[in-house]
């Protein structure tokens, strides 16, 4: 079942690659049934999905490379499976989203995007290291060309930097999988690449606190966090529509997805140590993301800045390890690739029309443009937290979360939620009403395609803000596994700042 | 007079007869004018040559013989390297025709000489014994120098021919040395009798004063660092099948004698010389990355690419005997088969580049660019080898990156591997260049490609990217021959 989720869209791609070469019009429709075949194939797992257990579900696990322990092993547990069904739901947006606007080498452009989409399904699935390992690079390939061949007029500096960048943190991450896995097997474990049997090992001592480094900074830079998110700004701004929405609604999640089943889920000892750190990390981004937006003169800059602010919440939510912190943290992702995929989806839009991405040309637009006004407006108050919409139960959860752990940084985030506001109204402003542009009276209002490209995205945004039940009720369980695993460390470590740094000299 | 046992050398028996019957048949195919003509038939008995030799060691797997006094072995260790030289010396011959014909120069002993090298470097990966060590060094040694020299009416050629004639006979000289100190230290030049000899005694000023020399002269042929100043010019210089064939059989010919010859023959030196190809490892890497990230023709840069591989591949060799253990060894054994195909696909696609324009094509940067519309597939498939070659997962770089890495780390060498990984994310900026030029850089001149890739060249090609993808994607079947091979080293 999992195996049939992975690999559909690239068993579409390779149908698209034999039979459709030339025909554009074919292989974008079956680039689009692929996708909602992934879609709905997804949504039916979610409807078997068992609540109420962290066991993980449908399970698959074949040997691959018997001798070093390797397995073709899947499963979900309710983490994997919303974060599975959040990629689902944007690869069919971003396959209609860029319907008309990728004009050149449009074959290449829906099968990188097919792939792409097989890559972060297999990281969200896969049970096995190795395998991880291996999907977690792989999307790196696919997002590289599509930065790099559709983006804009710097993406080649832009494509090798986000190549770069996640390709170091990944390959030390390499490492110190190797190093956990020799370990284990040799102090009295097989030698497995199982993620569920390493999580029993109870690595601890200074293999530990560098094996967690070398996880948490592939990871971060994934994220990104704070000081290691240059690279996202350039990324996402030179991508193309499709690819900024993927990677800022799916492949940035990938990274706290890892922070929790690794980081977490191997090394809980450290996490807990490393948690007023990551807390300090993370307000510094959510402060600084919302300051740099606030500067912006590029729409798509604007929202990239501020996926840095919105990744800060996060991760400050996860690394309270109390319930409503986790929960939010889990369904603020959600959130975040729902809205930031919508705004990036909207930017998309009004490029295609004016060819242009700075704030100050354009204004009034709601005059020619009032669909796209509206929609625009939704979106924007949904990122900016407003209640009855998605993004305030993310952030309120997480605020709650914040507030248990350590009241001081539940006040910086709420400056954070301020200026997300300010930055946010404000582009809005002076985009849609103030002053407005003659050039651009006579552009016409969202077509068919782009609004019923808008409305899944709406429709979640308002289903998660008013019945957030549905998602929470599938993190529960999974939440409470991640608490039961941190809890025996809390008292002892929870608020130490220099606890890591000391430890990670201890064994020498 | 005692016959000896010649089922060791059957393999080598055929390829003899096969370089043989190409010289002798050679004179009597028509030609049109130098170095043009129909060569199908010297050709087809080259193959056949490779096929068979291919085929007998296929059928010698499991059986262990000594023969020749104890100075040649038939194991699977053997087996496994002859059956790699043979598909790599069929790959290359399979490419070079097209290449060949482009610029004038097809002539019969080219394919001669190449069976001759295998031939050397099948006697190198079963030698047990210092002296026919050395002599299959040179056969394989000599035959290159004239293969790099082949195009003799090109200053570059010959440039290259000279260097690597002088350097190698230099190093080969330095080795020559250090065997004789063996003998002086043992009184033996079989690796198992000095094994025995100098076992017991452990790291001796002497011994291991010998035992650097050796390592300096094998560490020459796989282009290790500071030995790798000739490697960049002789690559350039010499034909491009050529230059891909230095690039993957001498250095795993050598890569064999060092883990053979080391293991066997210098047990009480392990920590010492493991330290030693640890250091050059570190320096062979770094110099490798380092270099290849400046150069603006992608041949040479592939030259600086593949002393960084010689240097991922030394860390496993140091850390089989920083360890004392064979373990990290079976990586290297892996990586290099990983590596035969993919660097010789992607000098593949240089060489039918180079042959669709000999007088323009000078294999820069710049004239990459475009590549991607004019010429889709060689694109494609050059990407495909240099993924590889930087080791993104789902391909052959990955498998031989991720067990030769394992191994170090398994070694206690954590600190090796994050070197050699941190270099490898260097890597990828150079090979991510040329992908950059051929898909996202539109072409400043013409420079169009006339056929598209055919008969040969294409079989070859197909073949290196199919096995780059299998060994990626299912590399168990690989791993478990890698280590039925190793096992044998130690009958």
């Amino acid at each position: 079942m999992l195996t049939a989720l992975t690999f559909l869209p690239v068993a579409g791609a390779l149908v698209m690659l034999i039979f459709m070469r030339g025909r554009p019009s074919a292989y974008k429709t079956t680039a689009l049934i692929t996708s909602i075949f992934t879609l709905a194939l997804s949504v039916y797992l979610a409807a078997r999905f068992r609540t109420g257990t962290a066991a993980y579900q449908f399970v698959e696990d074949h040997s691959w490379i018997s001798s070093l322990g390797i397995s073709y092993h899947l499963g979900i547990d309710g983490i994997s499976l919303v974060l599975v069904l959040l990629t689902t739901l944007l690869s069919v947006v971003a396959i209609l989203g860029s319907w008309n606007s990728i004009k050149d080498r449009g074959l290449a452009f829906f099968i990188s995007l097919l792939v792409l989409e097989t890559g972060m399904l297999g990281v969200f699935v896969s049970m096995d290291l190795f395998l991880f390992y291996v999907f977690w690079e792989i999307q790196l390939i696919p997002m590289y060309f599509i930065i790099g061949l559709w983006g804009g007029a710097r993406r080649v500096y832009a494509a090798i930097k986000f190549f770069l960048f996640t390709f170091v943190g990944s390959v030390l991450m390499l490492v110190a999988i190797l190093a956990i896995v020799w370990w284990y097997a040799k102090n009295g474990g097989p030698l497995t690449f199982d993620i569920l049997a390493l999580q029993q090992a109870g690595f601890s001592g200074s293999l530990a606190v560098w094996a967690f480094a070398a996880f948490f900074l592939a990871f971060a830079i994934k994220v990104p966090m704070f000081p290691v998110h240059t690279w996202l700004p350039d990324a996402h701004t030179e991508a193309p529509t499709a690819g900024s929405v993927i990677l800022a609604g799916v492949l940035l999640k990938m990274g706290v997805y890892g922070m929790i089943r690794f980081c977490i889920g191997f090394f809980p000892e450290v996490a807990v140590k490393a948690m007023l750190p990551v807390l300090i990390l993370s307000a510094i981004a959510v402060v600084y993301g919302a300051a740099m937006s606030l500067v912006q003169p590029d729409m798509k800059r604007l929202v990239a800045y501020s996926s840095v602010s919105h990744m800060g919440f996060v991760t400050a939510g996860l690394f309270t390890f109390n319930q409503q912190g986790i929960e939010g943290s889990v369904l603020q992702m959600v959130n975040h690739g729902i809205l930031t995929g919508a705004l990036f989806m909207m930017v998309g839009f009004f490029y295609d029309r004016t060819h242009t991405r700075l704030i100050r040309d354009y204004g009034g637009m709601a005059k020619p443009m009032p669909v796209a006004a509206a929609f625009f407006s939704l979106f924007v108050v949904g990122s900016l937290g407003l209640p009855g919409l998605n993004g305030f139960v993310g952030e309120f959860l997480i605020l709650v979360g914040v507030f248990q752990y350590m009241k001081v940084f539940a006040v910086i985030a709420s400056v954070g939620v301020v200026l997300g506001a300010a930055y946010l109204l404000w582009m809005y402003q002076r985009t849609m009403f103030q002053q407005a542009n003659e050039k651009w009276f006579s552009l016409k209002d969202l077509s068919a395609r782009e609004i019923i490209t808008l409305v899944p995205l709406v429709g979640m945004a308002i289903w998660i803000g008013l019945y957030p039940h549905t998602f929470l009720n599938l993190l529960h369980a999974p939440a409470q596994n991640i608490m039961a695993q941190v809890q025996p460390y809390l008292a002892e470590h929870g608020d130490s700042l220099l606890g890591l740094a000391g430890s990670f000299f201890g064994g020498f | 007079m005692q016959v000896p046992d010649l089922v060791p050398v059957i393999p080598e028996l055929i390829l003899l007869v096969a370089a043989c019957a190409v010289l002798l048949v050679e004179p009597f195919l028509k030609t049109e004018g130098p170095g043009r003509g129909d060569k199908t038939a010297v050709m087809g008995i080259a193959l056949a040559g490779l096929a068979g030799s291919l085929v007998v060691s296929l059928a010698l797997v499991g059986q262990h013989r000594v023969s020749f006094a104890g100075m040649l072995v038939l194991d699977d260790w053997a087996v496994f390297f002859k059956v790699l030289f043979a598909i790599g010396a069929g790959l290359t011959i399979l490419m070079s025709p097209l290449y060949l014909e482009a610029h004038r120069r097809h002539l019969g002993e080219y394919y001669a000489l190449i069976l001759f090298a295998v031939i050397g470097m099948d006697l190198m990966a079963a030698a047990r014994d210092f002296i026919l060590l050395y002599l299959a060094l040179e056969l394989m040694a000599i035959s290159s120098y004239l293969l790099a020299a082949f195009f003799r009416y090109r200053a570059r050629s010959n440039e290259s021919a000279l260097k690597y004639f002088l350097t190698g006979t230099f190093a080969s000289a330095i080795m020559l040395y250090g065997i004789s100190l063996v003998y002086g230290q043992s009184g033996a030049t079989n690796y198992v009798a000095v094994g025995q000899v100098l076992g017991g005694q452990g790291g001796s000023v002497a011994v291991l004063f010998a035992v650097f020399l050796v390592a300096m002269g094998l560490a020459f042929k796989v282009s290790a660092a500071p030995f790798h100043m000739w490697t960049p010019d002789v690559y350039q210089g010499a034909p491009t099948p050529v230059a891909a064939f230095f690039s993957v059989g001498p250095k795993a010919a050598a890569f064999s004698a060092i883990m053979a010859a080391f293991v066997v023959a210098f047990p009480g030196a392990v920590k010492e010389w493991g330290l030693l190809f640890i250091v050059l490892s570190i320096v062979t890497m770094l110099v490798g990355n380092v270099f290849a990230l400046v150069q603006t023709n992608v041949k040479r840069m592939l030259a600086y690419s593949s002393i960084a591989h010689a240097g991922y591949l030394l860390t496993g060799v140091g850390a089989m005997g920083w360890a004392g253990n064979s373990y990290p060894g079976q990586g290297v054994m892996l990586y290099l088969a990983a590596y035969t195909f993919m660097n010789l696909g992607a000098f593949g696609v240089l060489a039918y580049l180079k042959s669709q324009r000999p007088e323009s094509f000078d294999h820069t940067l710049k004239q990459m660019a475009g590549l991607g519309r004019s010429s889709p597939w060689a694109a494609v498939l050059l990407s495909l080898f240099l993924l590889s070659l930087t080791g993104i997962p789902g391909t052959a770089g990955f498998i031989g990156k991720f067990y030769v890495f394992s191994g170090v780390v398994w070694a206690g060498l954590w600190w090796l591997a994050v070197i050699g990984v941190l270099l490898s994310a260097v890597s990828a900026y150079y090979y991510l260049r040329v992908i950059i030029y051929m898909f996202f850089r539109e072409p400043e001149g013409e420079y169009a490609v006339k056929h598209p890739i055919s008969g040969g060249m294409a079989g070859s090609l197909a073949v290196s990217a199919i096995a780059t993808l299998i060994i990626g994607i299912v590399p168990s079947w690989l791993w478990d021959a890698v280590g039925s091979a190793f096992i044998t080293l130690f009958r």
